[in-house]
């Protein structure tokens, strides 16, 4: 006869008189299960994630069993990891993470798994029991990462944004030992609802983690594996019970191997696992099963390991926990640990823990286990006394916390919230007040309609029952480039490893020993969070040399970004290297790109050689670019970089002087095309040719032929206002139009009625035109001033918005050249405006009538032979004119010069006779 | 004795009902409450299977767990109960079956406007008594607070920033040293609250700035926000039921569909969702879109088919109210609504078709009349 059979009796009559077949086969089902658990030869330990009694149960079982192999259910690729835990301030994160994939689909990339580990959970216990004690081994059993995403289902993960502190694991998926949730919707909420409390870590707290944390190992065995089995009972998602299912055969497989090659003794080992896999259905469970599964290999892709500190909010964020309940778990861990007198395993060096002499007593004998849920069931929970000294000291805390946050809380509100939250407790059925019952009291009494400061009182509450406690992962245990950054930036004198933000100073001329410490920091700058490393003083520019600069450094905080940089090389040049190379060898990669990879590789790097080589990729990319979109960029860029190699260098590099001959080639041809594709805009046609216009001397030199410029301009036909005014501009730039003929033109077009609304497209052309044709600028100001003039307000009025904000979005390029022109061409004063006539209006001094001359010939004769016609339509049209004689003398000093040489005068007419 | 009555308050309407809680009550109770704590929960949010009672208790009031259970235990403790919350989220009828709950009389309320003064909160004088007797006991007048305070129960004070500060500020003596002291009178001329006295007041969050309450008041309140129902379910139980004690009090017996309360909740929920995201008050309704606002809708269209209908609840005759209750400014409100009815009622009539596609019909009649 079994052990359970008298419970499974009872259940099984409970089910008879209240509901039918499937409860009785749920609930005599349940019973299986946990007999089926405790017989198993191989001893199965239980537990739930983030629950202190299960922390504390392993502790006592650990004491008393002493083991001699653990078996974990975690990922058994992330063991080597373990041993640096000693190393850290936990919580950590263990992560395992690829960038290069083999077998996955490349938008996976980057793929990241977490396990977080806290001082409170059981797998902590057992890790630091098997590392501590010699001759136990601990084995990892899961699955690999590997296949963590083999068997993930083949859609792109979601990831939705997340808030500071709760995003420290980052994108990573999360993997946990112990994940015991109903994962029947329905279900929780049932329990949520009867149980009469809020959120899910509240009714585990009150109906199994209090009933359990001073159970024997019999109860808590038994009862964690019962709750296993109804939640896997109850489970409606058949696919993730499938991948479950598949772990459990891994793990058993992997056990059973581990036992068949190491010669171990099942009764010296000890399985911990969720409380869900306890209750496991599948063939391969149990070490006498010997149903076969076949383990896939890994994938080719390459996974890197390493430790990333982690925190109780992401913790909870990353698991769906309620805020704070990691916090409290970690809070009622330290008490029970205190009350029970027991002395937890820790690794030795541990930080941020207190040092603890563990002498483990003589192992105890085992006892066949006895049917303790029985009395577990039908028994209504021991509650726990009312802890009158530690409630009270949470209320004289909160309130002092309070004030400290703005709050006008005082004694009074300290006795309210201790009175309070004994009566809620009282009103939910609690002899004593648990912390969600205080935080509950707490917001009745204090919280007023606003909050006064940046936290509430239930974020408050929160910090006080232990806070959130972000872990930190200790110097040995860093990756190589990280160790190498700190050790890099020790000439600063400052503790790195705070979570405040530290102030670096740097006087570069003082002390020139700091520059490389200003370098490294300028290229953490580059590949790290913005906030990580934020400089308040101090530039670094092609060509700019900083002589002070001050830093807010922040690496407490972004430990996780630098150790993940770590994943990608060894130094940190090597990290930038390899991010500026694969940024212009990316597919969409442009010239523009390329060419400030190769700003921030001269900025940064000071590598000639690498510059030189991104420069040639720069060069090939503009050569293959169909598009201009990039110009105005492109041509910034290569105008400073051009600027910088001539300050700088004896010679341009090569590959400037091919991206010169390339790029005049380019845009020669593409010109035409751009000048009436309407998807080009007009600022992209006049970098085009401001390129052209400043690359001419460097490309002719260098080979260019002037004519494909002049052949491209003359090309080019656009239809659109705009286009056409910088059409004209590079026309009077190429000489082939003058001044004075694109001043008529413009005046015809404010003349004509029907052009006047398209006039304004025209002077925004003008104003884009200064760019390449700089001497176009006084021209541009008459052109405005007309405008202003001119134009009638329907049509000037709503163009203005549009020119300011044409103006303000390129205010560096195209403002000064305006506005100096505007002040040459303007008067100064207020009083000379009055008086002032504009340049082009002020037409030249009109000649004297006389000076021009009178032509002689068969007409004039015929005209001076008959004068009446003329004299009557000059009449008619108002002309006040007089005859002049054709043999005019009016110019005195020409006949003066004749008379006194007539020579050559003579010579011509002989000539031309 | 509630079928005399237009509107029953809870302790009537619900009388039979605590009579029997009180008889099966056996859990300790705070001062001379009638009910236990518990009990008082299990009144105001109905009881279920594992309360292990031999009748269902109804809920009466939807809304979380812990917003009762924090008013009750402020209620115990010696400070009043302030219940704050946008215009519609139930804090009247909380304050009301808490009062009921607790002492059997939810009736002693004063008003807060802008017109309340002290008088209303203590006491005044019966003016021809006074000029007859001179000033006594016989002829004073007592406001609701003070006879909650000498008869140990419950005051309330509805829309109490509403009133003028100093006014509010009458009840901070009441609050702290639970008298009132008649200087008019020689003898008995202090009046001790007895046992079981305290105050639920009621405020509500967009009158914020009006009249904000003194430090010292607030300290001797403890807050109870009560937030809008965003729960789809929740808010459906509230609706429906609302408007069946509705129906009943104007003995109409019309079935009330649920596809049309599902279109109601949905429309609020769409307009809710447009309100949120608006950037200026001309571009939301002027409505808060409460809850309450909602049974107002719903009861406009009952009254309207009853009376001038066929006696059946059509979809159109519910977008006739929704416009007439929601279009209050025109042409703003009116211009959100047109808007809403064109963007989000067109298409989903379209999609849905059924009692939608007679919604649009009615609401577009509706916006037409009104513009």
């Amino acid at each position: 006869m079994s052990t359970f059979d008298p419970l499974r009796e009872q259940l099984a009559q409970a089910a008879r008189e209240f509901g039918g077949d499937t409860v009785s086969g749920i609930l005599s089902g349940m019973v299986n299960d946990v007999d089926r658990a405790l017989r198993e030869e191989l001893e199965i330990f239980p537990v739930c994630h983030h629950s202190p009694a299960s922390g504390l149960a392993m502790v006592r079982r650990l004491r008393e069993k002493q083991p001699k192999v653990i078996y974990l259910e975690l990922c058994e690729d992330l063991r080597p990891l373990l041993t640096e835990l000693r190393n850290c301030r936990l919580p950590v994160a263990v992560q395992a993470f690829a960038t290069d994939l083999d077998g996955f689909p490349k938008d996976w990339a980057p793929l990241s798994v977490v396990a977080p580990i806290t001082e409170a959970s059981a797998e902590y216990q057992a890790i630091s029991y098997a590392l501590e004690t010699p001759g136990v081994e601990l084995v990892l059993v899961d699955r690999s990462t590997d296949h963590v995403f083999q068997w993930a289902p083949k859609e792109e993960p979601q990831h939705g944004p997340k808030e500071e502190e709760a995003g420290l694991h980052g994108d990573a998926v999360g993997v946990e030992i112990g994940d015991l949730r109903p994962r029947f919707a329905e279900l929780e909420e049932h329990l949520l609802h009867h149980g009469k409390v809020r959120h899910w870590s509240e009714w585990w707290d009150q109906y199994v983690e209090q009933p359990l944390s001073g159970a024997d190992y019999d109860t808590y065995r038994q009862v964690m594996v019962l709750i296993g089995s109804l939640f896997r009972r109850l489970n409606p998602d058949e696919r993730r019970l499938a991948v479950d299912e598949d772990r459990e055969r891994y793990m058993w497989t992997r056990m059973r191997e581990h036992l068949a090659t190491s010669g171990a003794d099942p009764a010296d080992c000890l399985y911990v696992c969720g409380a869900f896999h306890a209750a496991s259905h599948v063939e391969q469970f149990g070490l006498r099963s010997t149903a076969p599964f076949e383990i896939t290999p890994r994938t080719g892709t390459t996974w890197l390991y390493g430790l990333i500190p982690s925190s109780h909010s992401a913790i909870e964020a990353q698991f769906g926990l309620a805020s704070g309940s990691v916090s409290i778990a970690a809070a009622t861990w330290a008490k029970a640990v205190a009350r029970s007198g027991l002395t937890p395993f820790q690794l030795a060096g541990q930080k941020g823990t207190r040092k603890r002499v563990t002498k483990l007593p003589a192992p105890k004998p085992e006892i066949a286990p006895a049917d303790k849920l029985t009395g577990f069931l039908s028994r209504p929970p021991v509650l726990d006394e009312l802890d009158q000294s530690e409630l009270l000291g949470w209320c004289v805390d909160i309130v002092r916390l309070a004030r400290r946050n703005g709050y006008l809380a005082s004694t009074a509100d300290a006795i309210a919230v201790f009175e309070t939250s004994i009566l809620l407790a009282g009103l939910r059925n609690r002899a004593r007040p648990t912390p969600y019952d205080f935080q509950d009291a707490a917001v009745t009494c204090i919280e007023k309609d606003v909050v006064p400061g940046r936290r509430d009182v239930r974020r408050l509450c929160e910090i006080l029952l232990g806070g959130d406690r972000v872990g930190e992962v200790g110097y040995d245990a860093l990756p190589p480039l990280a160790k190498n950054v700190y050790d890099r930036l020790e000439p600063l004198g400052l503790d790195l490893t705070k979570r405040t933000i530290q102030r670096a100073l740097l006087d570069l001329n003082a002390d020139p020993h700091l520059v490389p410490c200003s370098d490294l920091l300028w290229m953490l700058r580059y590949l790290l969070p913005h906030d990580a490393v934020r400089p308040i003083m101090g530039e670094r520019r092609l060509g700019e040399r900083s002589i002070q600069e001050s830093w807010d450094l922040s690496f407490g905080k972004h430990q996780r970004s630098i150790i993940e940089l770590g994943y990608e090389g060894v130094t940190i040049e090597q990290v930038l290297e390899q991010r500026l190379r694969r940024k212009v060898w990316h597919p969409k990669a442009t010239a523009a790109v390329a060419l400030a990879a190769v700003e921030d590789a001269v900025l940064y790097l000071g590598s000639k050689r690498f510059a030189d080589e991104l420069g040639a990729r720069a060069v090939e990319l503009l050569a293959t670019e169909r598009s201009v979109d990039d110009a105005p960029e492109v041509l910034r860029r290569i105008r400073r970089l051009m600027a910088y190699y001539r300050a700088n260098e004896p010679e341009l590099p090569t590959w400037c002087e091919e991206f010169a001959t390339a790029g005049y080639a380019h845009y020669c041809t593409l010109l035409p095309t751009a000048f009436v594709d309407d998807d080009t805009g007009v600022r992209q046609v006049a970098a085009m040719l401001g390129f052209l216009f400043s690359m001419e001397s460097l490309a002719l030199a260098l080979g260019c032929d002037r004519a494909q410029l002049e052949l491209a301009v003359r090309q080019s036909h656009p239809e659109s206002p705009a286009k056409v005014a910088v059409l004209w501009a590079a026309r009077t730039q190429l000489g082939l139009l003058t001044q004075g003929e694109l001043r008529s033109r413009c005046d015809e077009l404010l003349a004509n009625p029907l052009v006047v609304p398209s006039f304004p497209q025209y002077i925004m052309g003008f104003v884009q035109a200064m760019e390449p044709v700089p001497a176009l600028s006084g021209f541009v100001v008459e052109v405005i001033s007309k405008a202003f003039g001119r134009l009638p307000d329907n049509v000037l009025l709503p163009w203005l918005p549009r020119l300011i904000t044409t103006l303000r979005d390129q205010a560096s390029e195209l403002m000064p050249a305006l506005v100096r022109e505007a002040g040459r061409t303007f008067p100064g004063s207020l009083a000379a405006v009055d008086a002032w006539t504009p340049p082009w209006s002020a037409r030249p001094a009109r000649p004297k009538a006389a000076s021009v001359p009178v032509a002689s010939g068969p007409v004039t004769e015929l005209l001076m032979g008959h004068p009446a016609a003329c004299d009557a339509v000059a009449g008619l049209l108002g002309c006040a004119g007089e005859w002049r004689t054709a043999s005019g003398t009016d110019h005195e000093e020409v006949g003066a010069l004749l008379a006194e040489y007539p020579e050559p005068a003579l010579a011509v007419a002989a000539l031309l006779a | 004795m509630s079928d005399d009555m237009l509107r029953a308050p809870a302790e009537v309407k619900y009388a039979e009902e605590l009579d029997w809680l009180e008889s099966i009550d056996d859990g300790p109770k705070p001062f001379t409450w009638r009910l236990s704590p518990r009990m008082i929960r299990l009144f105001i949010l109905g009881s279920e299977r594992s309360d292990g009672l031999d009748r269902e208790i109804p809920q009466k009031w939807f809304g979380d767990r812990s917003f009762v259970e924090r008013s009750i235990v402020t209620l115990a403790s010696d400070r009043g109960l302030l219940l704050i919350g946008d215009p519609g989220t139930g804090k009247s009828w909380l304050a009301e079956l808490l009062a009921a709950a607790i002492c059997r009389n939810s009736t002693l309320v004063v008003q807060g406007t802008a017109g309340t003064t002290e008088d209303h909160i203590k006491y005044s004088w019966n003016v021809s008594m006074v000029i007859a007797k001179g000033q006594s006991r016989e002829s004073m007048i007592p406001s609701p607070i003070m006879t909650a305070m000498e008869n140990g129960v419950i005051g309330r004070f509805e829309e109490l920033t509403r009133s003028t500060s100093d006014v509010q500020d009458a009840l901070i003596s009441i609050l702290s040293e639970k008298y009132v002291s008649i200087p008019e009178l020689d003898d008995h001329n202090i009046v001790f609250a007895q046992p079981g006295f305290s105050i639920i007041a009621t405020a509500n969050s967009r009158d914020r700035g009006v009249n904000d309450l003194s430090s010292a008041l607030k300290r001797r309140f403890n807050f109870v926000r009560i937030p809008v129902v965003t729960n789809k379910k929740s808010e459906a139980e509230i609706v429906r039921f609302r408007t069946e004690e509705l129906l009943r009090r104007h003995q109409i017996e019309l079935d009330l569909p649920p596809t049309l309360l599902d279109i109601l909740l949905q429309s609020f929920a769409d307009l809710r969702s447009a309100a949120a995201s608006a950037t200026s008050d001309d571009e939301k309704l002027e409505s808060a879109l409460s809850t309450a606002e909602q049974i107002g809708v719903l009861e406009d269209a009952i009254l309207h088919s009853q009376f001038f209908g066929d006696r059946v609840l059509r979809a159109q005759t519910l977008a006739g109210s929704l416009v007439g209750s929601l279009a209050r400014r025109t042409p703003e409100d009116l211009a959100i609504l047109n808007k809403y009815w064109h963007g989000v009622v067109e298409p989903r009539s379209k999609k849905d078709g059924g009692p939608w596609q007679e919604f649009l019909e009615g609401g577009r009649e509706a916006i037409a009349t009104l513009s």
